[in-house]
């Protein structure tokens, strides 16, 4: 415990340094910048920052993505209370009431309330990371190929289920992913598969340009293809927070937090599924439902805190399993990779002190984020204004810069082109993203334990469903699919309501 | 003008007709049979004393049997939500305000031509500014303006234009240490 404290310690000293700080800083506002203007995510920005980043030290790199991070998907609220347009996916449920208080008048009362809620629910992330972690990496540390083959799977499914639309389209984009990283040398014998005599495709489709194709490219396509958007309101009143209204709904902050954590820590679904659930879960508690919707301030706060504390939940399973919990997450691990990093069990292993780094890093840009989200208000607004004619481009250009910064080889650029202009038609045809991205992401541990777990069992499949921890994920993965089945729902439902029925009246 | 209506970006909020979720499905399965068959053409390995859970088909035929299992499960759902029936194409879609095919496929050309045409085969500096300068030209474009009221907009475009194309020479590979195209 000590001995933690005095890492943990340490690890914040070793960023008091005035270089580290005004990493920070920019850092964070670009983030708030990034999240803030409608076609640019937080995935964008992380991956974009990974390439731009990887001639600093670790530690460094690893915070100025942090920061990226925390401060896009806190930026996002910005133009969903001034515009009702969410800056990114994980804002669309702050439109809902946002807007409606910048309509009362109340634009600058609804950032107070979306700085509040979104600093204390990254403070109640970091805190769960901080706790969970340690506790699951030495959980973790006793998995074998076969608990990590149904992590894969299990991660896939439940994407595919939850990240929102339809989950059978959600496990199509997830097995393509994983095709996809089939794609290149294979390991066992160094064959080169589906790549037909093309040398670029033999070291496997990169990961960094793929998500910089699907996340900067098709979303600079999108928001060319859609309406321009306006201020709606340049009348801004106080946005200084009210400690009323976080005492008032403190139940809220710490039931969205706890939300918004979970989803995190489930690979993956990522900040816009953790808004969606914490403001459901809020308006289902709620003394004051029908104000949802309206313009409610509770709403508003249950939706910014479960967003803002799914960032760090969505870190747990990068340091522990080395699963991402989120997109912005996965260009992070990505990123970890890159500075010689090994997320998983073993990183606690590895290099302890840099789970206390992490630790420090969240709080470090939490405190950034609310230093900007107190101040920063009008050069936000001028940002807002820059027509999207003049940004794009621009956007465009850091893409393709992004997508050739790692290897420097143009064949990134052409893998980058060809994910923008996929991921926008799989969108247009209502495919969910993120199990794409999750496929890609879990591909090589997806097949290398399926095939070691095989060569140890000598191709018996038993262990993979018989060994305890094995069989209860392949048991909620089997339950996660027959849950998007229609009839085979009202069954499951029916079953438990029946199990419920008898308990009680047993009891 | 209207106040901007509620925006989602969640996928799922508007339905496609079952049709179109049909032809979907009828490319997946031939996109997951022709990765069964790529992978069943793939070598065993067995001379060299190779198992047969370390084929390097053995994964991609798993995954292309899965994937055109989803697409049967998709064209079967589609089927039963009368995606043969006259008029399963769906009733003409109501034209979503403000969206423009013609500007997505002007973005995605002149973003195909910065990307292939112009990177390898200019100075980075320069072809960056030729493209901001044409993208931003190009939409800001209006049929209705004078020779005069266009000069404004031009200078404006070939200003940033020019700013973009230096800075980002200057912060990549001079702050940042990134190597451009």
């Amino acid at each position: 415990m000590l001995d933690g404290l005095s890492q943990l310690g340490s690890a914040f000293a070793g960023f008091m340094t005035p270089g580290t700080l005004v990493n920070v800083l920019w850092a964070t506002f670009l983030g708030i910048v990034i999240g803030a203007l409608p076609g640019l995510t937080a995935t964008m920005g992380v991956a974009l920052m990974t390439t731009l980043t990887f001639t600093m030290p670790h530690n460094q790199a690893i915070l100025v993505l942090v920061c990226i991070y925390v401060g896009a998907i806190y930026g996002g609220s910005r133009s969903a209370i001034l515009l009702n347009i969410p800056g990114t996916p994980a804002s669309a449920c702050s439109t809902l009431d946002g807007f409606p208080l910048a309509r009362q008048g109340l634009a600058g009362r609804a950032m107070g309330i979306s700085t509040s809620g979104s600093w204390l629910g990254t403070l109640f992330g970091t805190l769960c990371v901080a706790l969970f972690t340690p506790l699951l990496s030495e959980a973790a540390l006793s998995f074998q190929s076969y608990e990590f083959f149904w992590i894969g799977v299990f991660g896939i499914v439940i994407a595919g289920t939850l990240a929102g639309g339809d989950p059978l389209k959600g496990y199509i984009a997830g097995f393509l992913g994983l095709w996809i990283a089939t794609i290149g040398q294979e390991p066992h014998y160094n064959y080169h598969r589906f790549t037909y005599g093309w040398a670029d495709l033999s070291g496997g489709i990169g990961l960094l340009p793929a998500l910089v194709g699907v996340f900067g490219v098709a979303e600079v396509l999108t928001a060319m293809r859609g309406p321009a958007y306006r201020v709606t309101s340049k009348a801004v009143d106080s946005i200084l927070p009210r400690i009323g209204d976080v005492l008032k709904y403190w139940r809220t902050i710490l039931r969205s937090g706890a939300i918004g954590t979970f989803i995190g820590v489930l690979p993956g679904l990522g900040e816009d599924t953790a808004a969606w659930s914490s403001y459901a879960a809020a308006r289902r508690a709620s003394k004051e439902k029908e104000k949802f919707g309206k313009g409610s301030i509770e709403g508003l706060m249950s939706a910014e805190t479960g967003e803002s504390a799914c960032v760090p939940g969505a870190i747990i399973p990068v340091l522990t399993l080395a699963v991402p919990g989120s997109a912005p997450a996965a260009a992070l691990m990505a990123a970890m990779m890159i500075h010689d990093l090994r997320p998983g069990p073993m990183l606690m292993v590895e290099t302890p002190q840099f789970f206390y780094q992490i630790i420090a890093m969240l709080v470090i840009a939490d405190m950034s984020k609310l230093l900007f989200g107190l101040t920063l208000v009008r050069p936000l607004l001028w940002i807002l204004l820059v027509p999207r004619e003049r940004l794009m481009p621009i956007i465009f250009v850091l893409c393709t810069v992004g997508a050739f910064a790692i290897t420097q080889r143009v064949f990134d650029i052409y893998v980058m082109l060809f994910f923008g202009l996929f991921g926008f038609v799989l969108r247009e045809l209502k495919f969910p993203m993120p199990p794409l991205i999750l496929g890609l992401v879990l591909g090589e541990l997806l097949e290398q334990n399926l095939t070691r777990g095989l060569v140890i069992s000598s191709g018996d499949v038993t262990p993979f469903f018989t060994r305890p921890v094995s069989g209860v994920l392949a048991a909620i993965t089997i339950l996660s699919i027959l849950w998007s089945i229609p009839p085979a729902q009202r069954k499951i439902r029916a079953g438990a309501r029946g199990l419920f029925g008898r308990r009680q009246r047993t009891a | 003008m209207s106040e901007p209506e509620a925006q989602s970006v969640l996928p799922h909020e508007q339905k496609l007709p079952p049709r179109v979720d049909l032809w979907t499905a009828a490319v997946f399965l031939a996109a997951g049979a022709a990765i069964i068959y790529a992978a069943w053409v793939m070598p065993t390995f067995r001379e060299q004393l190779g198992q047969a859970y370390t084929a390097p088909g053995l994964v991609p035929a798993l995954y292309g049997t899965i994937i055109a299992i989803l697409a049967l499960w998709l064209a079967a759902r589609s089927l039963g939500r009368g995606a043969l029936k006259r008029g399963a194409g769906g009733p003409p879609r109501a034209r979503r305000e403000g969206y423009s095919n013609v500007r997505l496929v002007l973005a995605a050309a002149l973003c195909l031509g910065f990307a292939v045409g112009m990177v390898t085969r200019l100075p980075f500096w320069l072809a960056t500014a030729i493209f901001v300068f044409l993208f931003i030209l190009i939409f800001e474009w209006r049929r209705e303006q004078s020779w005069r009221a266009r000069l404004r907009p031009i200078v404006t475009a070939a200003l940033l234009a020019g700013i973009t194309g230096l800075l980002v020479v200057l912060v990549f590979e001079r702050v940042f240490l990134v190597r451009l195209p």
